[in-house]
């Protein structure tokens, strides 16, 4: 058991990187029942870890570590299975959240093409698209610079491929 | 679709504000258990435990108290099992400890995890393997010492000396073939537990791995 005054540290921490965590929730899991799940998870997991968070490294890349591996290594049985690339299929979490014109449409395609990437091409886009830099996409996942950078270019063009597949009909 | 246009939409979704969660709400999350498959492990072993102590207590008491205390060899092969059980609870958590190590990186994190539990089902099969030949010997010397051969038996214990039950030749012909399928018994049950998942964290390394 932490001391109080720690514990509301931690709560305002949690509360002010909320999105994140939902974020990281949206990408790993299909139904809201899961997402709940792996929220509750990742807290606890925080929450357990929290003492030893010395402020060695930042403390978003602390967070990204420990919910990404939570989300990883859970591999819990989904409630519901991704269905195919259906461009026309709102996210539940988008739902909750409206986005009107362009950028709507442009994020349905994102989270349905990546509902489609593995674990681990998830984690990669997620930090991209977050604007991590290499370094510190290096620092969570332990992959080096170089291997990172490769492995980008490879998930760029699958997304494409995927798009154009979506659009076009083209299997 | 190229990610790069993407990222000012998905900034602008993260700057939308997500769901609201109060304080108590989070307060409250801090307080349930953690539902990952490590913490679960860890609980069932906690139940393992508790079942045990429960069934082997009133054993040894009765073998204590009964019989004049003529049987309390069997209540001390009890207690030497709960002595080696305590021994394999304590490793079993340690390494269970060692498997949630979420303040890694990823790949050092599913690393790990892999190499833990694989100690934890070699661990997990040797000793419920080993505990077979360990338990037989144990009673079979317990009722060699309560009911000792008839006069005239010679030092291989013949047949015609004592009764064919305590013959160590018929203990041993019992035993090779138990244990050997006490072993595959194990062998099978740990890869219907874990072999799934064990192999769905190499192919998350592998992935991590390859250029």
């Amino acid at each position: 058991m932490q001391p109080p005054h720690t514990q509301e540290e931690f709560v305002k921490l949690v509360q002010e990187h909320r999105a994140m965590l939902y974020k990281v929730c949206r990408l790993y899991c299909f139904s809201a029942d899961d997402r709940q799940d792996l929220f509750q998870e990742i807290v606890i997991q925080l929450w357990r870890s929290y003492p030893g968070f010395r402020g060695e490294s930042k403390f978003s890349t602390w967070l990204y570590r420990i919910a990404l591996n939570t989300a990883i290594s859970n591999l819990r049985k989904q409630r519901r299975r991704p269905s195919p690339l259906n461009i026309n299929e709102l996210p539940a979490s988008l739902q909750d959240m409206s986005h009107p014109g362009e950028e709507e449409e442009q994020l349905q395609q994102l989270y349905a093409a990546i509902d489609r990437l593995s674990e681990i091409e998830k984690a990669l886009v997620m930090l991209y698209l977050d604007d991590r830099s290499y370094e510190e996409m290096e620092e969570i996942l332990g992959i080096n610079q170089n291997n990172l950078r490769v492995k980008m270019n490879r998930i760029r063009e699958k997304l494409r491929k995927m798009t154009k597949e979506a659009t076009y009909g083209i299997r | 679709m190229e990610l790069d246009s993407l990222k000012y939409a998905w900034r602008t979704l993260g700057a939308k504000p997500a769901p609201e969660k109060s304080s108590e709400q989070i307060r409250a999350l801090l307080q349930r258990r953690s539902k990952g498959p490590v913490a679960k492990m860890r609980r069932n072993l906690v139940g393992e435990l508790l079942l045990i102590l429960v069934t082997y207590t009133p054993a040894i008491l009765f073998y204590f108290l009964e019989f004049d205390g003529r049987l309390s060899g069997i209540s001390w092969l009890f207690v030497l099992l709960l002595v080696i059980l305590a021994v394999y609870f304590y490793r079993k958590n340690q390494l269970l400890k060692a498997m949630q190590c979420a303040e890694y990186n990823i790949c050092n994190s599913l690393r790990q995890q892999v190499v833990t539990l694989k100690r934890y089902i070699r661990f997990y099969v040797r000793t419920g393997t080993a505990m077979i030949p360990i338990m037989a010997i144990l009673t079979w010397l317990i009722i060699r010492w309560k009911f000792p051969p008839l006069p005239g038996s010679d030092l291989f214990y013949r047949i015609s000396g004592s009764p064919w039950w305590q013959h160590p030749l018929t203990w041993l012909t019992l035993l090779i073939p138990v244990t050997a399928g006490v072993y595959f018994l194990n062998v099978w049950y740990v890869g219907r537990l874990y072999g799934q998942h064990i192999r769905k964290l190499q192919e998350l390394l592998r992935e991590m791995e390859e250029v």
